[in-house]
Order: structure tokens, then C-alpha cells, then sequence
């Protein structure tokens, strides 16, 4: 996943005065720009030339891969598409992926909502020591825990279950989501709060009325960065999804490679098809999850 | 005196709610990790296959595992792994960052564009480094007969000298992005005043980044130093797996990989955990260390 960074404190780090950034106009030499945009073109090349290498990949025929190394595909070859789809069995992949990790985000914010806040703003006994012990668990990567995780899992008979597993997801996503939520409600005023409580709401009509449309970004930062981990999640599936039927994408491509590994088009394809989407959202959302990865790691 | 009574009933009403808001999350952590937690440590004093009766055994899990050589080299390739990365990670990510930070024209997309690698499965990044390295066909060796380097080809995963680089070089270039997005965010919190400053004073670009930037900058280099540390320590399991399994010959087996075989393969689940509570002993005494160095540097600055 990528391991967000531990929120320190939500600011507004992203935002940076005009004046600031002005600096990067002026005082710059024609050479000190061709420097800089060369070495960033590099990193370009570096970074999408083996993205755009499989979208080729995945419209070629199984002999232009190798003969045609390095350009477009000479032809588009969509019956690629068709037939990995039908090969790898995707569309059951797919769906295991997909109803695993919105079970999962669900699960994920239900639990951590109502904790966040009430680790935020009412005092009790022992809350300290809860929030010590959140920061603690941020810090173990579950991993280490692997093999007791797996016999817990196997007593409550959790292995090959789609619910299974994304009972666990939830619960390992949820030490940095309490997290980040509290750090959230902690930037909100007291005073909307009070006078709701003045005006005689409970606890839990306060959270749901007042505070939790004040704090949907929280929620969807904590949402963005678990898709990204339980989506992408390898580990987990590997120790948990033994059954072909309920395996998730990931583990489908690794299987799709291991079995027809000679097919480098179709398994092109596949990668295409799965990675696509993934990439689509974060280019649509990129603005609010880089201001929110970045708030959380750079005090302002 | 009627207001602190009042607040009194308040707080015993409160702790009940906080209970309730509490318990969901409460539950799920004990049992997925308290619960998971403990009993890997009675595990990791047993000597069990998983299925029969558990025989006690105390320390001795953890004393074999300083004679065995495949734990002792899968640690090292681990320290290895964790120091390159660590570098790697941190200095490209800061040079990155400082490019961006120079380039005011399409600096948005560019970001987005060195974040994509961030965004994929260690799945499908590892599928496709496996075939880019693919000593007949892959994109690398390709590249190198382009550039006349025949001499440098070569089966990137299959040499067990070089096998391990290479697995690093595919995890450097997925989190590239991630880094240098947070050193961007860094650097643009630094005034320009102060550069300026320095410029009148006749400070060069390196006078600047050493004695401006760097200092500034320790905050945000640490929590990327510890991103990435339990991250190279422990979640390196699945670009092994899917890029060499551990081989060949163990040269690019880490502490994880070892430890699920051990567990899974060979059916020693004590042995196996007492790798992990060791795995996560060094992680901890390591993130321990440096937030403390974290909470000093702030003092200093």
C-alpha cells in the first residue's frame, strides 16, 4: 500500500502563499531550466515508459512482442483483451476484489468513526492508554504477526472467506485510520459541539448530526488510502485465499503468470485491464489525496 | 459547585458513550491483534506443526536462530535491502522534490505522473519488472543492445550476485513518488525569504541546500526514514515472492519470505514466529531510535 504517513497534524501544508512559489520564476536561467526539465523528462521515461510498454504489449500479437521490442503495435489486437478476460477468469477476481474491499471500507469506517471521536473529545478513564496503544499498533506491521494471525483466522474458520478477510483488513487498516479521523476531529471547534449539547443532543446524536458532515474529508482520506492497501493487498490474500474461487485480483494475476507465463500479449492484457481503473481514480482524485498524504506529514 | 455536578453526571453519562463509540474498534483490534499478538509469543515458545499438540520448548526457537546460517543470510539481505533503500529512496526522493520545486510549468502533472507507480499492486509492479528483466526478451536487455552495452546483458533475477539489486531497484522505482511527493510538500513550506537572504549574502545553490534546506528539511527526512524503514524491514514479502520467491538459491530471501516457508512449507510454526517477533524487535528498537532523534532535532531546530 502506500504506507501513509502518520498524520502529525492536519494543516494546510499543501497550501503555500503565491508568494512563495514566485520564486521559481524569477531568477532562473535558460540553462538551469533546460536542467531541470531534462532531468524531470528522464524521470518521466523512467517512470511511464513500462506503463505504456504493457498498454502496447497488450494490443500485439504474440510474435510482435518479441520481434517488435520497443513501438506501437503494428495492428490492435482487441481479441487480446477477450480472450485474457476469459483465460484468467477476471470477471470472478474482479468481483471477489471488489466486494472484499468495499466490505472491508465499510467495516473500516464504521469502527473508526465513533472511536476517533471518542478518543478525541470525551474524557475517560484509560483514554491515554487506548491512544498509546493505537500509535503502537500503527507502528507493527501486522505481517510480523502472520502466522498467529493465520491460526486466529483459521479457529474463527476465517481462511478462504470473502468475509473473513475483510474483517481483518479492516481491523489491520485500523490503528492509522483512528488515527488520522482523531487528528481530524481535533482541528474542529469546540463550540459547534457544545451548543449542540447545550440544546440537549445525546453523544452519538452529536457525532452523527453535527460533526460527521464536518468530517467527510477525514473520512475520505481514511476511505482513499485502505482502497489503495486492500485493493492492492497481496500478503493478506496470499496467507488467507487459498480457494482459486475466492482468490482476488493480485493473486489472479501472479496464478494468470505462473500458468500461461509464454503469453506475454494476453497476460498484457490482463495487467491493462486491472491496473487501468485503479489509475484512472487517482488521476481524477490526485489533488485531495496528495494534499491529503502530504498534510498529514508536513506540519505546516 | 452546581456546575461541577452537573459536569460529574455529565462525564458518568460519557463514559458510557465512550465505551459504545469505542467497542466496534475495540473489538476488531483485540482479536486481530492483541489476541494474534500474545499468542505468537506462546507460539514462538513451542515447538509445533500447526495441527498436533503444542510441546514447550522456552527460548529455544530464538537460540537456534543465532546458528542458522539461511536466517543470518536472509537478515542480511534484509539489513542490505533496508540500508539501500533507505538511501536510494530518500536521496532520489529529495532530488526529485528539488526539481519539482524548480519546475513551475506543469508541475501538477508531473507530480501525478511520478505518484502512479505508487498506486499499483506489488502484484502487477512485480509482473511487470519480471518481465522488463527477462533475460530473452525483457525491456533492459533490450535497452542495453540499443545503447551497445551487449557486454552488460544478462539474467537480471536468475544471478544470484545481482538478483537482490535488482528486486531493490523495483521497489525503489514504485515509491520514488511517494517520497518525493512529501519532500515537495517540505520544501514548499520553506520560506523564500530566507533564500534570498542567503543570495544577498553571496551564499552558492549547495551553501544554500546545506545550510537552509537540509536543517529544515531533518523533520520531514525522519518520517520519510521511517516510512520507509518498517516498510523495507517487513513489507518486502510480496515483491520477493512475486519476482524470484526467495531464489535463487536464497540469494534474495528476506525475513519474511523465510518465515512463511518455514511456517507453510515445512510445517514449524514456532520456529517461524520466533523469526517474526525477532523481525519486529529490530523494526521496533529501530523506530524507537529514531523518533527520538526526531524529538531531539525539533528541540534543536
Amino acid at each position: 500500500m502506500a504506507a501513509p504517513a502518520p498524520a502529525v497534524t492536519i494543516g494546510k501544508a499543501a497550501s503555500v502563499p503565491m508568494r512563495w512559489r514566485r520564486r521559481a520564476i524569477f531568477g532562473q536561467s535558460i540553462g538551469e531550466l533546460v536542467l531541470v526539465y531534462g532531468l524531470l523528462a528522464l524521470v518521466l521515461i523512467e517512470t511511464l515508459y513500462p506503463l505504456i510498454w504493457v498498454l502496447f504489449g497488450s494490443f500485439k500479437s504474440k510474435e510482435e512482442v518479441i520481434t517488435n521490442v520497443w513501438g506501437p503495435p503494428t495492428q490492435l489486437l482487441w481479441s487480446n483483451y477477450a480472450e485474457a478476460w476469459t483465460i484468467s477468469g477476471m470477471g470472478a477476481r474482479i468481483f471477489n476484489s471488489a466486494s472484499i474491499t468495499a466490505g472491508a471500507l465499510l467495516l473500516l469506517v464504521l469502527a473508526a468513526t465513533p472511536a476517533a471521536y471518542a478518543l478525541s473529545r470525551i474524557r475517560f478513564r484509560g483514554r491515554n492508554v487506548v491512544i498509546a496503544f493505537i500509535v503502537a499498533a500503527m507502528l507493527v506491521p501486522p505481517q510480523v504477526m502472520a502466522i498467529p494471525l493465520f491460526m486466529t483466522a483459521r479457529d474463527l474458520g476465517l481462511v478462504n472467506s470473502r468475509v473473513g478477510i475483510a474483517i481483518i483488513h479492516a481491523a489491520s487498516t485500523l490503528p492509522l485510520s483512528i488515527f488520522i479521523m482523531r487528528s481530524f476531529f481535533l482541528t474542529l471547534p469546540m463550540e459547534l459541539e457544545d451548543a449542540a449539547r447545550m440544546d440537549g443532543a445525546s453523544r452519538l446524536q452529536t457525532l452523527w448530526h453535527v460533526m460527521l458532515p464536518l468530517i467527510r474529508p477525514g473520512i475520505a482520506l481514511v476511505t482513499i488510502f485502505a482502497f489503495i492497501e486492500i485493493w492492492n493487498d497481496f500478503f493478506l490474500a496470499f496467507l488467507l485465499l487459498r480457494e482459486p474461487s475466492v482468490q482476488t485480483i493480485p493473486l489472479g494475476l501472479v496464478a494468470f503468470f505462473q500458468q500461461y507465463g509464454s503469453m506475454w500479449n494476453l497476460y498484457f492484457a490482463a495487467l491493462t485491464l486491472t491496473t487501468l481503473p485503479v489509475i484512472a481514480v487517482f488521476l481524477l482524485m490526485q489533488r485531495h489525496f496528495i494534499a491529503g498524504l502530504t498534510a498529514g506529514a508536513v506540519k505546516s | 459547585m452546581a456546575a461541577s455536578a452537573r459536569r460529574k453526571e455529565a462525564m458518568g453519562g460519557d463514559a458510557f458513550a465512550a465505551a459504545l463509540m469505542v467497542a466496534p474498534a475495540a473489538l476488531l483490534l483485540g482479536l486481530f491483534f492483541v489476541w494474534p499478538f500474545l499468542r505468537g509469543l506462546w507460539i514462538s515458545a513451542t515447538r509445533w506443526d500447526g495441527f498436533s499438540a503444542p510441546v514447550f520448548v522456552g527460548f529455544a526457537n530464538y537460540a537456534r536462530l543465532f546458528g542458522d546460517g539461511l536466517f543470518q543470510g536472509a537478515l542480511i539481505n534484509n539489513l542490505i535491502f533496508v540500508a539501500l533503500i533507505l538511501v536510494f529512496k530518500n536521496g532520489f526522493g529529495m532530488g526529485l522534490a528539488l526539481l519539482l520545486d524548480r519546475a513551475l510549468f506543469l508541475r501538477g502533472p508531473i507530480r501525478a505522473a511520478v505518484f502512479i507507480p505508487v498506486t499499483l499492486s506489488f502484484a502487477a509492479t512485480g509482473l511487470l519488472w519480471s518481465w522488463i528483466y527477462n533475460p530473452v526478451f525483457g525491456l533492459l536487455n533490450a535497452a542495453l543492445d540499443l545503447a551497445g552495452l551487449a557486454g552488460l546483458k544478462r539474467s537480471w533475477l536468475g544471478d544470484a550476485e545481482i538478483a537482490l539489486y535488482a528486486i531493490v531497484a523495483v521497489d525503489i522505482w514504485k515509491w520514488l513518488g511517494f517520497h518525493a511527493v512529501i519532500y515537495l510538500a517540505g520544501l514548499q513550506t520553506i520560506p523564500a525569504e530566507l533564500y534570498e537572504a542567503a543570495r544577498i549574502d553571496g551564499a552558492n545553490a549547495f551553501h544554500r541546500f546545506r545550510h537552509i534546506t537540509l536543517p529544515l528539511m531533518m523533520p520531514v527526512v525522519l518520517i520519510n526514514v521511517i516510512l520507509g524503514l518498517s516498510g523495507a524491514f517487513v513489507r518486502n514479502f510480496d515483491i520477493v515472492q512475486v519476482l524470484t520467491q526467495g531464489g535463487p538459491n536464497h540469494a534474495t530471501e528476506v525475513v519474511m519470505t523465510l518465515m512463511v516457508k518455514t511456517a507453510f512449507q515445512d510445517g514449524n510454526m514456532g520456529y517461524a514466529s520466533a523469526m517474526g517477533f525477532t523481525l519486529f524487535l529490530i523494526v521496533g528498537l529501530c523506530c524507537v531510535a529514531l523518533l527520538a532523534l526526531m524529538r531531539r532535532s525539533r528541540v534543536e531546530l
